[in-house]
């Protein structure tokens, strides 16, 4: 579904990406983990069309969408939930998820119009700290809740594939396990998606396969089991032997 | 007493024409960062087209002058259009973080340049489309065409208030304003609302332009003034807020009627002014503006 062959970023002169390959297939969840500065946040924002990749070719169901501008690749079907969450801070949480939906609310959007207040009510309803604040603006809500926004706003798409990234930043560890659980419930819908972790561990454990970057190439794949038991990945991202 | 009254009612008037002008320097900023220095040409040439259609400067009138508001906003919103793609759009796309201030304030000059040589220099007088003799309001007379302007005034502002929060293009707008990047990644294209922020920016100083000549008179220097103080009066009630704007024009209208007759009318430009400094050090981010809390 989403194919990245030989991806290179950089911003200004810094070389950041060195030509990294990944394939996430339809209905599968594809993890990308490693330490910070490795270029996961990276790599999703040249995906997203938010950076320009330098270098590099990215297909979404078969059509190049390399280097075009985030607004074309969202109507072309993906939706990246970004890192810190952008929610719309003025703008209600209802407008906030209305806006998700832009591609199939307005002429020339491209993404089919379906049943929009229908998903509106299934997004509440995964997210029901959301329908409770639903009025309210999302620059009040605590920073959990405004996570549970930016991933309720970016399903609002339908995308083809969802990007979601670190998902669990800043979050309490109650909360942490709560969107965990939320990912595992929209991979049982069939959702394609490509997860940034810090999380290594709890990344594995819903993904189906994974990817370790390291200064910009990608060390070490494999199906998630995999990954989980070797050695080298659980000395470096897992905490040692402990795991989980 | 009734002089005060006076005074005040030409001063709100006076105000909300500056408040049209200084909600268009909103509505650019808010989207782009950027400011259309051009503002008070975009007001002179609404004006002008204006007197073209109902006026008898170029062989007309051709319509009267209800039928010319609808022409002269969607002339004001393609002038705003052609500024934002000559002027402001390079300057965005090459990251320049100054370019847009030149180039607008140049091409407010050559709009100014071009009007004169269309119109002449002398200043004309634009036909009143309702009756000049003032009406009696607690005291005051206030001329027809004054009302209008307040209730002219209002009505674009609430009509674009409504836009913004009913319709998903301007909400889309709205997004686009609190974070350009995040509002691309809902598929919003961002330079078009860019362009479209320019349109309306243009669109409100023309129609203003079209409210307030029927009171002053018209010519291609009207503008240069006008489009500095309301430049003020965004400082003055913040660029982000929209009441900012109505409190500001009306006192810095006001300021300036009650100076004109009290002082001197050589001074009436001098209280806005000292307003505009007060607030500068005092509170930078203006009367109504807000300093948005980022939440990590």
């Amino acid at each position: 579904m989403l194919e990245i062959h030989d991806l290179k970023a950089a911003y200004g002169q810094v070389q950041v990406l060195h030509g990294i390959s990944l394939n996430v297939p339809q209905g599968q969840v594809v993890t990308l983990i490693g330490s910070n500065g490795a270029g996961k946040t990276t790599t999703m924002r040249a995906v997203s069309g938010m950076l320009k990749p330098s270098g590099g070719r990215i297909e979404l169901g078969g059509k190049n969408i390399t280097g075009l501008p985030a607004h074309r690749i969202a109507k072309i079907g993906l939706a990246h939930s970004p890192e810190g969450r952008r929610v719309f801070p003025t703008q209600s949480v209802r407008d906030n998820l209305l806006l998700g939906a832009f591609t199939r609310l307005t002429l020339g959007g491209q993404r089919p119009r379906g049943d929009i207040q229908g998903d509106l009510e299934k997004a509440l309803d995964l997210f029901p700290r959301l329908r409770e604040r639903q009025h309210q603006l999302a620059g009040t809500l605590s920073g959990g809740e405004q996570q549970m926004l930016a991933m309720a706003r970016a399903l609002m798409l339908k995308p083809e594939v969802l990007l979601l990234d670190e998902p669990s930043m800043g979050l309490a560890p109650i909360l942490v396990e709560e969107v965990f659980h939320i990912i595992g419930r929209l991979k049982a819908q069939g959702i394609t998606m490509l997860l940034v972790e810090q999380f290594a561990a709890a990344a594995l454990a819903v993904a189906d396969y994974g990817y370790v970057l390291e200064n910009g190439r990608i060390a070490v794949h494999g199906p998630a089991a995999q990954l989980r038991n070797d050695p080298k990945v659980q000395a470096a991202y897992l905490g040692g032997a402990a795991g989980h | 007493m009734d002089i005060l009254m006076q005074l005040l009612m030409s001063g709100i008037a006076l105000g909300m024409i500056y408040a049209v002008i200084a909600f268009g320097y909103q509505s650019t900023f808010a989207t782009s960062g950027t400011l259309n220095f051009g503002q008070g040409e975009a007001l002179m040439l609404g004006a002008m087209v204006g007197l073209s259609f109902n006026g008898d400067v170029l062989g007309g009138p051709y319509t009267n002058y209800w039928l010319m508001i609808p022409l002269v906003l969607l002339f004001g919103a393609l002038q705003g259009m052609v500024v934002e793609f000559v002027g402001v759009r390079p300057a965005i796309k090459s990251k320049s973080e100054f370019g847009w201030i030149m180039s607008t304030i140049a091409l407010g000059i050559i709009f100014r340049n071009v009007a004169e040589n269309i119109w002449g220099r002398d200043d004309m007088p634009f036909p009143s489309p309702l009756p000049t003799a003032p009406i009696h309001i607690f005291g005051a007379n206030v001329l027809p065409m004054e009302l209008m302007v307040v209730v002219g005034a209002l009505l674009m502002m609430l009509l674009v208030e409504l836009f913004n929060r009913r319709s998903i293009y301007g909400k889309a707008v709205v997004a686009t304003s609190s974070d350009r990047d995040a509002a691309g990644l809902m598929g919003i294209n961002t330079g078009l609302v860019i362009t479209f922020s320019y349109a309306l920016s243009s669109m409100s100083a023309a129609f203003a332009g079209v409210l307030i000549a029927p009171i002053t008179l018209t010519g291609a220097s009207m503008g240069a003034v006008l489009g500095l103080k309301a430049f003020a009066v965004a400082i003055i009630g913040g660029l982000t807020s929209g009441l900012g704007v109505i409190v500001g024009g009306i006192l810095l209208g006001i300021a300036e009627t009650t100076t004109g007759f009290y002082l001197s009318t050589g001074y009436k430009d001098v209280p806005g002014l000292v307003l505009l400094l007060l607030v500068l050090a005092i509170k930078p981010s203006g009367l109504f503006g807000k300093t948005t809390i980022k939440k990590v």
